[in-house]
């Protein structure tokens, strides 16, 4: 039977960036623009999947005491399957994800997930709560990008198509932007207050 | 001690895996690359040749910044020349592709591959972002410095401090190179 809790859960009760906190790095890295963001999410959607689905199928052929060194493997390989499946058949993603693309490597959301769950469940749960919290990540991330690109520099970029060149303008804000938001500490003053209006959520909900 | 081994063979299966799958995928894709590598890097030479004709290719060994260098000519006579150029950028080395006249002077530069940060140094793949180069060499400064920029211009490389230096750093370098060539 399907699980379908699993799929749901990644997206709200276990939000992988606001309720485990799992992925920091990338998520205040990333997150100066949007498109950026959905870069980063697209390539994390498809490590976490294999390396759960992965993981999950190895279960009970890899020993604890060495699951570590068995888990960073698989995960390493499989950023550098997609790395290079990436560079010679979609050129321009490749070129436009740049550094992030190996970055996954060190997001702690794979290992994370691989522990806590793929290591103890099933194939099929295993692929349902890696595309959950997939979805969890992509929306955090996408969350916080648009709040700074907005902010910060008053532009949403997304990707070019056609003859629209990809970034949104806001009025005002495009001339008048608050540029601290865009930079570092607004990263991290925004990812606090984010965290507790989610905690707020969650504690209301719990009464 | 048994058991030891055994973890140690279950790893080493695990390694032996991946290793394969990796080697399978690198030999699929490998060709590939090459074949868009040099394409990008001739369309480079086309875009920043102005027109000219391309002369043949040298590679350059034990130059710290330049890789290669060709000549343009227009109607056989030497007009510049094309070098090719690496920087150390903020994510580690950058390659570039500039045209100079005889004199050392810019004409078109472009960035071939790099590891700049999105949003921060990879500004320099935007169009414009070269201008702040170009022009510059033989009357004028290279600019390696963001402080050497008008205040205006300096607002568009804000936030790639270090790739703007390492640019300027390796034109200004290959400026030098093509004075020594001395239009020969």
């Amino acid at each position: 039977m399907m699980n379908i809790k699993e799929l749901t859960k990644g997206i709200f009760k276990e939000n992988p960036v606001f309720i485990i906190v799992l992925g920091l790095c990338p998520t205040l890295g990333v997150s100066t623009q949007v498109s950026n963001a959905i870069g980063m999410s697209a390539g994390v959607f498809f490590v976490l999947l294999f390396s759960n689905i992965i993981i999950s199928a190895l279960r009970n052929f890899i020993p604890d005491s060495i699951h570590i060194p068995a888990y960073i493997v698989i995960i390493a390989s499989l950023v550098t399957i997609i790395e290079l499946f990436m560079h010679a058949f979609a050129p321009a993603v490749y070129a436009a994800l740049g550094v992030y693309l190996p970055l996954i490597v060190v997001n702690c959301i794979i290992l994370g997930r691989a522990e806590a769950f793929a290591s103890s469940n099933t194939v099929i749960d295993s692929a349902l709560d890696a595309i959950g919290m997939s979805i969890g990540f992509t929306l955090s991330l996408t969350l916080i990008a648009l709040i700074r690109e907005v902010l910060g520099a008053g532009t949403i970029t997304l990707f070019p198509i056609g003859s629209f060149d990809g970034v949104l303008e806001v009025p005002w804000l495009i001339d008048n932007p608050f540029r601290v938001v865009a930079l570092a500490p607004g990263a991290l003053l925004l990812m606090g207050f984010l965290k507790a209006f989610f905690d707020w959520k969650a504690m209301r909900k719990v009464d | 001690m048994k058991k030891n081994i055994k973890y140690a063979l279950i790893l080493l299966s695990i390694c032996a895996i991946s290793t394969a799958a990796l080697a399978l995928t690198n030999s699929i894709t490998a060709p590939v690359i090459e074949v868009q590598e040099e394409e990008n890097r001739l369309a480079a030479l086309k875009a920043v040749s102005m027109g000219y004709e391309i002369g043949v290719q040298e590679d350059i060994v034990g130059d710290r910044s330049v890789t290669f260098v060709t000549d343009l000519k227009d109607g056989g006579q030497t007009v510049g020349y094309i070098l090719g150029l690496k920087g150390a950028g903020y994510g580690g080395e950058m390659a570039l592709v500039a045209s100079y006249k005889s004199d050392g002077e810019i004409l078109r530069v472009q960035l071939l591959s790099h590891n700049e940060t999105p949003g921060l140094g990879k500004k320099a793949e935007n169009a414009g972002y070269m201008a702040k180069y170009e022009g510059t060499g033989a009357g004028s400064e290279v600019p390696t410095n963001k402080n050497m920029l008008s205040a205006s211009d300096a607002q568009a490389v804000s936030g790639s401090t270090v790739t703007f230096a390492a640019i300027g750093k390796a034109l200004e370098a290959g400026s030098r190179y093509v004075n020594e060539l001395g239009g020969k």
